[in-house]
């Protein structure tokens, strides 16, 4: 039964792997759990996470087949997302508790080059042209990356919060997209060119307004004064 | 013919040395050396979906585990820099 569940495709020495792969995740995973039971500042445990997202990677990509590929991939982005938004919440909860302040970016490098005045138009559009012509999920951090450019080398400040707003109705409008491309796929799959444009070009539209938006609400909460 | 076992066992042994090393190792105390020793399970892990051949998940993990030691090291600095004890 068991073997009759694994595809006929997947080589013979993935198959010997399988108990191992999974034995390493879980004695990863047991041991990182057991560093945040340990540990007690909150800054190790943020670290220790990162050790438990490990092997998470590890037991599904035990898989061996292209589901596996399939699913590291919102993984990695969702730990990714997870460790950004917690190392803000930390920050910020110890600006409110000392009345302290810190530098955006605390590294020895002066990042007013004259490449970031002069050419930011020019370099976001040939981004965004080009995330556009890609689609998907590279395509569409191809261009994020292009309305990052733009937005942290022009000052525009003060954005109305109508944009702000406009950003995230554009990403709820493209997950929609995204939702019903993948959709059509299982109800009318003579249709999976147009449901295969759809799921992409409303990934490029979702990945790239959602770079956008942390590019407008970094600037928004930083660079007030 | 290259034997793909040794590449996949010493993936494991690597994850699991790298997380002994990111929860017992020397000087753990410091969030640094914390902090640079999950790179050794990360090694681990994308020598493991090497082995599988991931493509994508590998390129894909290469570029997070840089981008998540950089938010670490700089969330770490501006702890410091207010004067938290990390």
């Amino acid at each position: 039964m068991a073997i009759e569940l694994v595809p006929q495709f997947v080589p013979d020495i993935f198959l010997s792997w399988y108990a191992p792969a999974v034995y390493t995740g879980f004695i990863v995973a047991f041991i990182g759990l057991m560093g945040i039971a340990i540990a007690k500042k909150d800054i190790h445990i943020l670290i220790l996470t990162d050790i438990v997202g490990l092997s998470m990677l590890v037991v599904v990509g035990a898989t061996g087949t292209d589901l596996a590929e399939a699913l590291i991939l919102p993984g990695l982005v969702v730990e990714l997302a997870e460790i950004m938004a917690i190392s803000e919440i930390l920050v910020s909860r110890e600006m409110r508790k000392n009345n302290g302040s810190s530098s955006l970016l605390p590294l020895p490098i002066v990042s007013d080059m004259e490449i970031m005045t002069t050419a930011p138009n020019f370099l976001s559009l040939v981004l965004i042209g080009y995330g556009v012509f890609l689609t998907g999920f590279t395509g569409g951090a191809v261009a994020g990356a292009g309305i990052l450019l733009y937005i942290f080398s022009k000052k525009s400040r003060g954005l109305p919060v109508l944009v702000i707003d406009g950003i995230g109705a554009v990403s709820g409008l493209a997950w929609c997209l995204w939702i019903v491309g993948f959709l059509l796929f299982f109800i009318a799959p003579e249709y999976w060119l147009l449901s295969l444009f759809m799921a992409a070009c409303g990934l490029l539209l979702k990945v790239a307004s959602k770079l956008g938006l942390i590019g407008t609400l970094m600037r928004e909460e930083y660079k007030r004064e | 013919m290259m034997e793909l076992n040794i590449w996949f066992y010493s993936g494991c042994l690597l994850a699991i040395l790298g997380s002994l090393g990111t929860v017992l190792g020397p000087k753990v105390n410091d969030p640094i050396v914390r902090t640079l020793n999950t790179e050794v399970a990360a090694i681990g892990v994308s020598l493991i979906l090497l082995t599988y051949n991931h493509t994508l998940a590998v390129l894909t993990f290469m570029t997070t585990s840089v981008i998540t030691s950089l938010l670490l090291l700089r969330v770490i600095t501006r702890l410091e820099e207010m004067g938290a004890d990390t």
